[in-house]
C-alpha cells in the first residue's frame, strides 16, 4: 500500500490545485521570521524598480515635447523617491547576484568553478558596468 | 510510477523563467547606477547628467545603440518583475495568481511595456548615427 504524499508548500503544492486537502499559508506568515520578511522585501523590490523605470520612460517621452517644454524632474519628492528606490535596487542587486553562484554552473577543464568565484565575477561585472554607465551619463551631459 | 497522464515539458515555464532570470540580471547590473545618477545626483546638481538638458538628452537618445540599450534596460526587467510579483501574490495566499488569466495580465503587462518602450524610443528622437 502506498500512501498519497502530503502536499508540500515548499514545492508550491497544496494551494488549491487538489480536490482534497487544501493547505493555505497562515495570514501574516511573512512577519513571523526575519528570514521570511527579508524574502518578501526581496520579491517586493520589483514594484519600486518598475515604477522608476516607468518614470525613465516618461523622461524619454518628454524629450519629444521639444526644447521649450522640456524640464527634467528635479523636485525633492522625486529625489526622496529615488533614494528609496536605490535602497531597493541595491538589495535586489546584492541578493540576486549572490544567487548567481548557486544557479550558474560553469565548468573549466572538466571541473566546476566554485560558486563563490562566480558570484565574485558577477559583483565585479556590476562594478565595471556601473562605472562605465556612470561615466557615459556624466560625460555626455557636459 | 505511471500515472497514465502524458508528460509534457513545461516549455512556457522555461520561457518565462529564462526571461525572469535575464531580467533579474539586467536589473541588478544596470538599474542602481541609473537611479543614483539620474534620480539623485543629477537632480541635486552634484554632477551634470545627460538628461538634465534637452540638447544633450535628445542627442544621446538619437543614437541607435542607446535606443537598443534603453529597450533592454527598461523592457527586459519587466518580465522579471511580472514573475516576482505574480508569485508574491501566490505566497500571500492568492492562488488565483497561478491561473492563465493572471499570467496573461502579468506577462501581458510586460509585453505591453516592451511595445510601449519600442514606440517611445522610435518616436521620441530621430535616429542619428554618431
Amino acid at each position: 500500500m502506498t500512501a498519497e504524499p502530503l502536499p508540500s508548500p515548499q514545492r508550491g503544492e497544496g494551494q488549491g490545485e487538489g480536490r482534497g486537502y487544501l493547505w493555505r499559508m497562515p495570514a501574516g506568515w511573512w512577519t513571523r521570521k526575519r528570514h521570511y520578511f527579508l524574502y518578501v522585501v526581496r520579491e517586493f523590490t520589483a514594484l519600486p524598480l518598475a515604477l522608476w523605470l516607468l518614470w525613465l520612460l516618461v523622461e524619454i517621452k518628454r524629450a519629444g515635447d521639444g526644447p521649450a517644454r522640456y524640464s527634467p524632474h528635479g523636485s525633492t519628492a522625486f529625489v526622496v523617491f529615488s533614494v528609496i528606490v536605490l535602497l531597493f535596487a541595491l538589495y535586489h542587486s546584492v541578493t540576486f547576484l549572490s544567487l548567481t553562484g548557486v544557479i550558474i554552473r560553469v565548468k573549466l577543464f572538466d571541473r566546476p568553478l566554485p560558486s563563490g568565484l562566480i558570484s565574485l565575477a558577477m559583483f565585479v561585472l556590476w562594478a565595471v558596468a556601473s562605472v562605465v554607465i556612470g561615466f557615459v551619463l556624466i560625460w555626455f551631459g557636459r | 510510477m505511471s500515472t497514465g497522464a502524458r508528460q509534457r515539458p513545461a516549455l512556457m515555464h522555461l520561457y518565462w523563467w529564462f526571461l525572469f532570470s535575464q531580467g533579474g540580471v539586467i536589473a541588478a547590473l544596470l538599474i542602481p547606477v541609473h537611479v543614483l545618477i539620474q534620480g539623485i545626483l543629477g537632480p541635486l546638481g552634484v554632477v551634470r547628467v545627460v538628461d538634465r538638458h534637452y540638447d544633450t538628452w535628445v542627442q544621446v537618445l538619437g543614437n541607435p545603440i542607446v535606443k537598443l540599450y534603453l529597450l533592454v534596460l527598461i523592457a527586459v526587467p519587466f518580465f522579471h518583475f511580472a514573475h516576482r510579483l505574480r508569485y508574491l501574490l501566490v505566497d500571500f495566499g492568492m492562488p488565483v495568481a497561478r491561473t492563465v488569466p493572471a499570467q496573461a495580465v502579468f506577462y501581458g503587462g510586460a509585453v505591453v511595456v516592451t511595445l510601449l518602450t519600442i514606440w517611445v524610443l522610435l518616436t521620441t528622437a530621430p535616429l542619428s548615427l554618431p
